[in-house]
């Protein structure tokens, strides 16, 4: 058998193809999967024949009317997602900015502010469950200075909001060190120069900042858009999965898929949810890479 | 003329750092500070009362230093055992996912393959899937491996993630030399794999296995849907299940839930730059 320059030829691929039909098997296959199953009214549970059905799933996604569950999840996903990626960039930015010196004080920060990222929704819900705890967390002890109270993630009019605002703690950081890396890149003599010639801080920021760091721009915007349209998490963690004032799709996939309280699951149905976000969040992404682009050229 | 420049520069050096932007860019470091950090210290203040210090003074410092919080998660929920269960699943997942991707990597990133710039195309596609929850369920119900700890360490085990790109990315600095050199040596392909190369590539390694152990370690849906007997769930499920059965103990779910953050903590404390590190490549990447 002929060699190459390490061993046997045949060598990298007897590591490559195991390697990568476990992984296809398990991540990949599933998701040809999903497509397939789409099209059928699965349950999910043994003995019940599965049928396939058409685009009757798909139909019905679009059919929806104000009053079904999955056309709410969907505008829920859609305020999410444009708030969320709005909230965490100039929320970033505006750290990244003030944080953006070698003192030890400021690194320490940035380090604090990435914490939850790494923390794991399960234990960033819990911290944000006990502090809008209703019998006496800090958030109820706050309103009492005002003399009023809150019954918080149990209060269906601010949930959604709360949830908006917990995601945006958890994950700025995130985008935070990208904005630090990029404005760490910006030459300090373009500052100098233009100090020289008299310009303010606004004009610095509008004129030198946002420009040089404008792929940063384009980075976090796409990450916190399709991050966005994609999580559910959190909002599982902190208020359920049967919730209609915080359920985004992905939500409403998971309550369609493995029931709450004795529905029949319809896995089918679920499935073809799946696809739906997944051909939005594609088109979506796309135009947005397209449009940041442009704008990075013309700046 | 001399002395006109001088006055100019002057108030120009000063006007580069005034005290009052100093104590303005201080101030707001504070607050961005306090904003993340007083929801965990509330979190540990809490952990470290005891329930009647809790109820009688709700939001002031601790007096008891009620470390007992801490051995009743232990004893009244097998904490232990929920700790032990996430141990396994993340460092099995992180080590053999880290090892798969090696696997994938260095081929890709030598050309060894076959068109492997579509492998690359590939595996940028995978970070985009649909959700697959559904689809991964009926495929462990087929196997005979739902409610098993095998199937979900399976499926920890196969979400490489980034992992194939970062380390085919960190591959192709290392130069063919080195190759060349160990063949004439007579050195194996796996050998110059797990020993050489793993020890050059060590920084991309570690960063791809922190990666990966920190989504086990965090995961928690795949988890609920896959894991039906509490004996199997990870300490962050196990986390959400002791809060709907011990809602209204405070001081012990505060406990809880600091002892499910610790090993992230005191990890994240000690290799924050490959944390960071894989938040950037992940970013830039993606």
């Amino acid at each position: 058998m002929a060699k190459n320059i390490l061993g046997y030829r045949a060598s990298p691929s007897l590591g490559f193809v195991p390697a990568f039909a476990f992984i296809g098997f398990f991540a990949l296959l599933p998701a040809v999967a999903t497509f397939v199953l789409s099209f059928t009214d699965s349950t999910g549970s043994r003995g019940i024949p599965v049928n396939f059905i058409g685009i009757d799933n798909y139909l019905r996604f679009f059919e929806s009317t104000g009053s079904n569950r999955i056309s709410n999840a969907l505008g829920n996903t859609l305020v999410f997602a444009i708030l969320t990626t709005i909230l965490i960039n100039v929320f970033a930015f505006l750290i990244a900015v003030l944080l953006n010196r070698q003192n030890k004080f400021a690194v320490l920060t940035r380090s604090v502010v990435f914490l939850p990222t790494v923390l794991g929704v399960a234990v960033v819900g819990m911290i944000w469950t006990l502090f809008f705890n209703p019998l006496g967390g800090p958030a109820q002890s706050f309103l009492g200075i005002f003399g009023t109270q809150s019954a918080f993630l149990g209060d269906q009019s601010i949930a959604f909001g709360l949830v908006i605002f917990v995601n945006l703690w958890m994950y700025v950081g995130y985008s935070v060190i990208i904005y630090t890396a990029g404005l760490q890149a910006v030459p300090a003599d373009l500052y100098e120069a233009a100090e020289i010639d008299g310009a303010n801080w606004a004009q610095r920021t509008r004129l030198i900042t946002l420009p040089m760091i404008a792929p940063a721009v384009t980075t976090n915007v796409l990450i916190s858009i399709i991050g966005s349209l994609q999580s559910y998490q959190l909002i599982f963690v902190l208020t359920g999965a049967a919730n209609p004032a915080t359920s985004v799709l992905a939500l409403e996939l998971y309550r369609i898929a493995f029931g709450s309280g004795g529905t029949i699951p319809q896995q089918g149905l679920a499935s073809a949810i799946s696809m739906v976000q997944f051909v939005m969040i594609g088109v979506i992404a796309i135009t947005l890479f397209i449009i940041l682009r442009r704008r990075e050229e013309q700046l | 003329m001399t002395v006109t420049t001088k006055k100019e520069a002057k108030p120009r050096r000063t006007e580069r750092t005034p005290r009052a932007v100093k104590v303005g860019l201080a101030a707001g470091t504070f607050f961005v500070l306090f904003a993340f950090a007083f929801p965990v210290a509330y979190v540990l203040n809490t952990a470290l009362k005891s329930q009647q210090d809790y109820f009688s003074n709700i939001s002031g410092l601790t007096t008891t230093f009620a470390f007992s919080n801490f051995l009743d998660a232990f004893a009244q929920v097998d904490f232990g055992r929920y700790l032990l269960n996430s141990a396994g699943y993340t460092l099995t997942a992180a080590t053999i996912g880290t090892a798969l991707s090696l696997l994938v990597a260095f081929p890709i990133s030598r050309r060894l393959m076959r068109g492997s710039a579509v492998w690359n195309g590939v595996f940028v596609l995978m970070l985009f899937l649909p959700i697959t929850l559904v689809a991964q369920y009926q495929m462990l119900i087929q196997l005979g491996l739902y409610n098993s700890p095998i199937g979900y360490g399976l499926l920890l085990t196969a979400s490489v993630g980034i992992s194939p790109l970062l380390i085919t990315g960190y591959l192709r600095s290392i130069p063919l030399e080195m190759d060349e050199s160990a063949a004439l040596d007579g050195v194996g392909y796996f050998r110059y794999l797990f020993t050489f190369i793993v020890r050059l590539a060590m920084p991309a390694l570690v960063t791809a296995f922190i990666l990966q152990a920190l989504a086990s370690w965090n995961e928690v849906i795949l988890a609920t849907v896959i894991l039906a007997e509490r004996q199997y769930y990870p300490a962050a499920v196990g986390l959400l299940a002791f809060s709907t059965q011990y809602a209204v103990n405070w001081p012990l779910l505060s406990a809880a839930t600091i002892i499910v953050a610790l090993p992230i903590i005191v990890l994240y404390a000690s290799l924050q730059r490959y944390f960071i590190g894989g938040a950037l490549n992940g970013a830039f990447k993606g």
